[in-house]
């Protein structure tokens, strides 16, 4: 079973449209949207329309939380005050645009989704969240210390964790067998559609697959494979600095 | 949100056809479907290959599971009798088949507080266990608690229907889906749910969400016919006609 996982597409019509494009060609099973579908970009509304009409399971990322319940803090992490200067910009121009059917459409999302397995007499689940599943908008970077990513990860259950919102890719593997004993769990970064963070400016995703022998003491068991695209980067780009927006995010766009 | 559920298509082709048109129609934001895929009819691939292609996040129902158990070789598809629908499915899709999980949750926190729906084929304990209307109200409620589950859906029986079990000022909901390819309710039929979950759904208010029973006509006869024309047992044919 080959599953599509994508998310943090912030309102980048071109670039969701660019996936759905490259999606179709890899035979998935199923495809599961992670969040961020709004903000940093013009086309909010179009965005979760064309999820919606997709019919695509989404979850709630700490951008759509916060449109959806018409706040103006979307949960993210600012460091400078030029930052959180221009945050402030995209969170009042994505309320302003965002019409009151889309914004019910994000208010009603779950926060997490999880396939609970029974393959080969052994249970194994995997979770689907945004930031982690403590919080919507904690970041879970590729360095963090492995025992507090397995703790996380043992807390929810979870032994295959897909998550985004830092917007940079990645795949861990972390043994939390005890005695010897192999129980391997799997951290997996889906990177962004519509606004990557890894110096890469094409979009990414994520296609997972499952096989039917797979077992938790097998690492291998699990294939993750990174999917990079090309889209247009400068008509995004451009519709950034055409708006309200600050042109930074344009820039942002065009340097990854 | 409106969300769309369905099992039990029993590949049963013209009705899948039907009620992918039906709900098509009404645009919901996601769909589900809780399992049992083939079986009891002859176009097991043409819907697996339609679920695979729209990408539908599928359970595996008792059904589905069967097929692991299920050795075909040349000679299988000249034998008549009920194994005949399994013979013919693909290997890729028995492949997928395999690789389907048991159940799927989705996790709320819509007013700081949370609430979830829960998805399984039978019940959250087996596969194959039958959840119906009349089940102990007890036995379903610790069910449920064990699964840590407010809402619960369930197909297997093909017989809908939606229980409200009120606890501790609390409301549970169980919802079976009936049965898309093969109802038992004396309605020939197609069945579905549109379930919608209002902005500010709660375990505390009974109307959390609206279920709709969604039935949808399609050419039982044509579907009946096709089962009498091939290896099939002819019974499987007549309990479309009779929706038993």
């Amino acid at each position: 079973m080959k599953i599509a996982l994508f998310s943090d597409i912030h309102a980048n019509l071109p670039a969701l449209e660019a996936f759905l494009k490259d999606v179709e060609t890899r035979n998935t099973d199923a495809i599961y949207c992670l969040g961020d579908l709004v903000g940093y970009n013009i086309w909010s509304n179009e965005v979760i329309d064309e999820i919606r009409r997709r019919g695509i399971p989404t979850i709630a990322g700490n951008y759509d939380w916060g449109i959806g319940r018409s706040s103006d803090d979307c949960g993210c992490a600012y460091k400078t005050d030029e930052e959180k200067a221009m945050g402030k910009v995209s969170i009042s121009y994505t309320n302003e645009v965002v019409k009151d059917e889309q914004r019910a459409y994000l208010r009603t999302l779950p926060a997490h989704i999880r396939l609970e397995y029974q393959l080969n007499h052994d249970r194994r689940n995997i979770l689907f969240v945004h930031g982690s599943p403590r919080k919507v908008n904690e970041y879970l970077f590729e360095d963090r210390d492995e025992k507090s990513m397995l703790r996380i990860l043992e807390q929810a259950e979870a032994d295959i964790m897909c998550f985004g919102h830092t917007h940079q890719p990645y795949h861990r593997i972390l043994n939390s067998g005890t005695d010897g004993s192999n129980h391997f769990r799997h951290a997996i970064n889906i990177g962004s559609v519509g606004k990557p963070k890894d110096k890469d400016p094409r979009g990414g995703y994520v296609i997972l697959t499952i096989n039917p022998d797979s077992t938790v003491t097998d690492k291998d068991s699990i294939k993750v494979e990174f999917i990079r695209f090309e889209y247009d980067v400068e008509k995004a780009a451009k519709a950034v600095e055409d708006s309200p927006l600050p042109n930074e995010y344009a820039d942002m766009l065009r340097n990854g | 949100m409106r969300i769309a559920l369905f099992s039990d298509i029993h590949a049963n082709l013209l009705a899948f056809q039907a009620m992918l048109k039906d709900m098509d129609s009404l645009r919901p934001d996601a769909v589900y479907c809780l399992g049992d895929l083939v079986g009891y009819h002859i176009y097991p691939n043409e819907v697996i290959d339609e679920i695979r292609r729209r990408g539908i996040p599928t359970l595996k129902g008792n059904h589905d599971e069967k097929v692991e158990n299920i050795i075909t070789n040349a000679e299988s598809l000249n034998e008549p009798g009920k194994k005949y629908a399994y013979h013919l499915i693909r290997e890729d899709n028995k492949e997928y088949l395999r690789t389907l999980p048991a159940h799927i949750r989705l996790d709320f926190k819509m007013n700081n507080e949370k609430f979830n729906l829960v998805f399984a084929h039978g019940s959250t304990r087996t596969i194959d266990e039958y959840v119906l209307f009349d089940t102990d109200e007890n036995y379903v409620l610790q069910m449920m608690e064990e699964a840590d589950a407010d809402l619960l859906f369930v197909g297997h029986s093909h017989k809908p229907y939606h229980r409200v079990i009120q606890t501790d000022g609390r409301f549970k909901h169980v919802i079976n889906l009936g049965s898309v390819g093969k109802p038992k309710d004396g309605d020939t039929r197609g069945c579905y749910v549109l379930v919608t979950l209002n902005n500010d759904a709660s375990v505390f208010t009974i109307d959390c969400i609206k279920v709709e029973f969604r039935r949808v006509e399609y050419d039982v006869e044509a579907s009946a016919k096709s089962i009498e024309d091939s290896q099939l047992p002819d019974e499987f044919a007549q309990a479309l006609r009779v929706a038993k």
